[in-house]
């Protein structure tokens, strides 16, 4: 079986948006969460978000929007793209660069490109909104492909000329680790040569505030301590937007092209709750499955686990699940391996978690460190036995383990071995 | 297309100034516009404002131009600051059909019209666009769509045949007609014309105008129903203001275009120019022609429709309007 690296990433962050700094935040434990000034409103009672910095989108009219001036975007372009999708064409400039491809290493049959979005409740509702003012034929002919989810593959598809394998995944919070994995499934084929895994979110009051009703925000009004994975006092998540694009290729292609790779994809697994809609299962049990499975498919024992980054977002139930999980899969060695969710510092990517911390994984392989559990002050009793380190480990990992799980119950575990 | 030939204004405009009924123009209909228009240029807003208060048709053009700049990408923007209406949207300021759907919807509401998608796709110049909204705006018939005809098209229909045909393509809609012709050295004449410094005559030059004049009245030119302009009936009769600039000679490719004046059974008048690039190369400020009507053939099924087997197409709701359909 061929053996497949990741040997470019980019970067649209709360906390960076480019590796440098999104490295250096990391090992540091600084958070990129703020007072979101949208939610301070009475009416609103979260408060926080992890903002992306440098950019606004908060116009639906695309040319209103500023970005860094080191990215030259045309009008063409920027027309059809939601905010999320501004993310994301920054962060596949980052990425192409990172790792040194060309043009004719982008566009061509072998070259694909997977991602996902929760599409742009923002746009959705603006179009639908002039949809009902102005008439139904005076719509912008770019709303539904700006907006709908698909909005992130269908712009960067045609603007980036991939000509491979594309489609998006909507597993929630789970797609960009499902987009890994079958990425690493079709490089492992020898139907790609290389695969773009595209994140990424708004991040705004539609994208964000639709989740209050669901009692899963956090509403602390301090960002220093509003997002505390596994902490006893935790209280829900914040949310968060921008783009994470990782690149994975064959050994084949690394061998050619002499670029060092971040670290390798050792592999994966996934499995359902068959549980609830919204509600993890309390005992963790389809991300157990999917952690036993991508160990089997990788051969990879537990107690060859360096550092887990958790899926855990802060919320009650969720993180209880993971920990359970994880206690079952480790069982004797639960000690061993060190635990921390990096969403702590980022907040909650929803669907471009699984890309963005699966990438955060590939800088902590590369540079050695493990990052610590930040804002971790009071465990839950619950985490008893569990290796969480509240400061950042000098220690180079050597196995990492990313777990990522959705609404609906569904679960993917993905291994990281250092090049 | 100011002066245009085949219009006349409609009688029913007793009070209003212009044919269309003027709603009025609140404060708030100028601030939507306002915004509507923010990233066009200040004329563009202010012939916009004009044409909602008045309904005057003159504002129209620097609106519509207004508009599509505004979507052209910045480095093409100066090929319409001094743009013939032969400027084609697609080849020369590449705008695709997204962006013609943006434009249109502009249009739309900018001055208060709508636009069907069939009436779209024979838009293929800046002035097919302005003619189009003219006509839209004074609630004229919409003009027949600009026809590209290529050589084979031009030799089934022209009296004149080759070797006396100076037109390798044109095209023809119902206010102007263009077309190309390459000097090729081989024409018979320029073997005298000059002895060893072969120059294409002006008096051929004139010949190519009036040739493109005769495609126009058999392609272009409004023909009253049942009749048809007869290919044996046109003659050449006359020209006025005819100015020579620039020796033409093989390798140059002639650009044609002819614009009718004035047309009246049995004459009509075209301007004609003649350029080589941006050069120009011959003026006539009027060249006439005679021509007559014939009745019309008993139309036999359309030719078009002979791949559709026996099956009776029904008349050919949105496919393409004639056998010319193949040149784009």
């Amino acid at each position: 079986m061929p053996r497949i690296f990741i040997t470019g990433l980019g970067f649209v962050t709360s906390i960076g948006n480019d590796a440098a700094t999104v490295t250096g935040n990391l090992r540091n434990l600084r958070h990129g969460l703020e007072l979101y000034p949208p939610f301070q409103k009475p009416d609103i009672p979260c408060k926080v978000v992890g903002t992306v910095k440098d950019f606004f989108t908060d116009s639906a009219d695309q040319e209103d929007w500023t970005f860094p001036a080191r990215y030259k975007i045309k009008r063409e372009l920027l027309r059809s793209m939601a905010p999320n999708g501004l993310y994301a064409h920054c962060a596949m400039l980052q990425a192409i660069e990172d790792a040194r491809l060309t043009e004719a290493d982008v566009g061509n049959p072998q070259t694909g490109l997977y991602a996902a979005s929760g599409g742009s409740p923002f746009l959705t509702h603006y179009h639908h909104e002039r949809l009902l003012k102005v008439g139904v034929m005076r719509c912008s002919p770019l709303g539904i492909v700006s907006s709908i989810v698909g909005t992130l593959n269908f712009n960067l598809v045609a603007a980036f000329k991939i000509q491979g394998s594309s489609c998006g995944f909507s597993s929630a919070c789970a797609s960009t680790a499902h987009a890994i994995g079958y990425a690493y499934d079709d490089l492992v084929l020898g139907r790609q040569k290389r695969m773009f895994i595209v994140g990424a979110e708004d991040g705004n009051n539609d994208a964000i505030l639709p989740f209050a009703g669901m009692r899963t925000l956090s509403l602390q009004g301090d960002p220093n301590v509003a997002s505390r994975p596994f902490d006893r006092a935790r209280d829900g998540f914040v949310g968060t937007g921008g783009g994470a694009v990782l690149v994975l290729e064959t050994e084949d292609e690394v061998a050619r092209r002499g670029v060092t790779p971040y670290c390798e994809v050792l592999g994966w697994g996934q499995a359902s709750d068959g549980h609830n809609v919204a509600i993890s299962h309390p005992e963790g049990a389809g991300l157990r499955l999917a952690m036993e499975n991508a160990l089997r498919a990788t051969r990879v024992k537990p107690m060859d686990i360096d550092y887990v980054n958790a899926h855990a977002t802060s919320t009650t139930i969720g993180d209880l699940s993971e920990v359970r999980a994880l206690k079952a899969v480790f069982a004797e060695n639960i000690a061993r391996a060190a635990v921390s969710s990096t969403k702590a510092l980022t907040g909650h990517g929803l669907s471009m978690a699984g890309a963005m911390e699966s990438a955060f994984c590939a800088l902590a392989l590369r540079d050695g460190f493990i990052p610590g559990a930040a804002h971790l002050k009071e465990p839950d009793p619950a985490c008893e036995g569990l290796n969480l380190p509240r400061t950042t480990l000098d220690t180079a990992p050597n196995v990492v383990l990313k777990n990522a799980s959705g609404f609906g119950g569904a679960n993917v575990s993905v291994l990281y071995k250092r090049a | 297309m100011s002066d245009s030939v085949s219009h006349s204004q409609p009688s029913n405009s007793t009070k209003q100034p212009f044919p269309l009924p003027v709603k009025p123009f609140t404060p708030e209909d100028e601030a939507t516009l306002r915004e509507s228009l923010k990233r066009c240029s200040p004329s563009t807003f202010e012939a916009a404002v004009q044409f909602r208060r008045t309904g005057n048709p003159e504002h129209m053009p620097a609106v519509v131009i207004g508009v599509v700049e505004r979507f052209v990408e910045p480095d093409l923007r100066a090929k319409l600051k001094d743009a013939d209406d032969d400027l084609r949207l697609i080849e020369d300021l590449g705008i695709d059909s997204l962006t013609m759907m943006e434009i249109v919807i502009l249009v739309e509401e900018v001055l208060q019209l709508t636009i069907n998608n069939d009436e779209l796709r024979n838009l293929r110049t800046v002035g097919d666009v302005k003619l189009f909204i003219d006509c839209k705006i004074r609630g004229l018939p919409l003009p027949k769509p600009t026809k590209f005809l290529p050589i084979e098209h031009i030799g089934s229909v022209m009296p004149i045949q080759p070797p006396f045909l100076f037109l390798n393509e044109a095209s023809v809609n119902s206010v102007s007609a263009n077309g190309k012709y390459k000097i090729t050295g081989q024409e018979f004449f320029l073997q005298g014309h000059f002895k060893d410094n072969p120059v294409m005559p002006a008096s051929m030059m004139l010949e190519a105008l009036g040739q493109l004049g005769v495609l126009y009245l058999l392609e272009g030119a409004p023909a009253e129903p049942g009749k048809v302009v007869g290919p044996n009936t046109i003659f050449f009769t006359g020209c006025e203001g005819v100015r020579a600039h620039r020796v033409c000679r093989p390798g140059d490719i002639l650009s044609i275009s002819i614009k009718p004046k004035r047309m009246k059974m049995p004459l009509a008048t075209f301007t004609g120019a003649i350029r080589v690039g941006q050069e120009k190369a011959v003026i006539a400020e009027e060249i006439t022609l005679t021509f007559g009507f014939v009745d019309a053939p008993v139309a036999p099924v359309p030719a078009a429709a002979s791949t559709e087997s026996a099956a009776p197409a029904p008349a050919a709701e949105g496919s393409a309007p004639a056998p010319s359909s193949g040149t784009n």
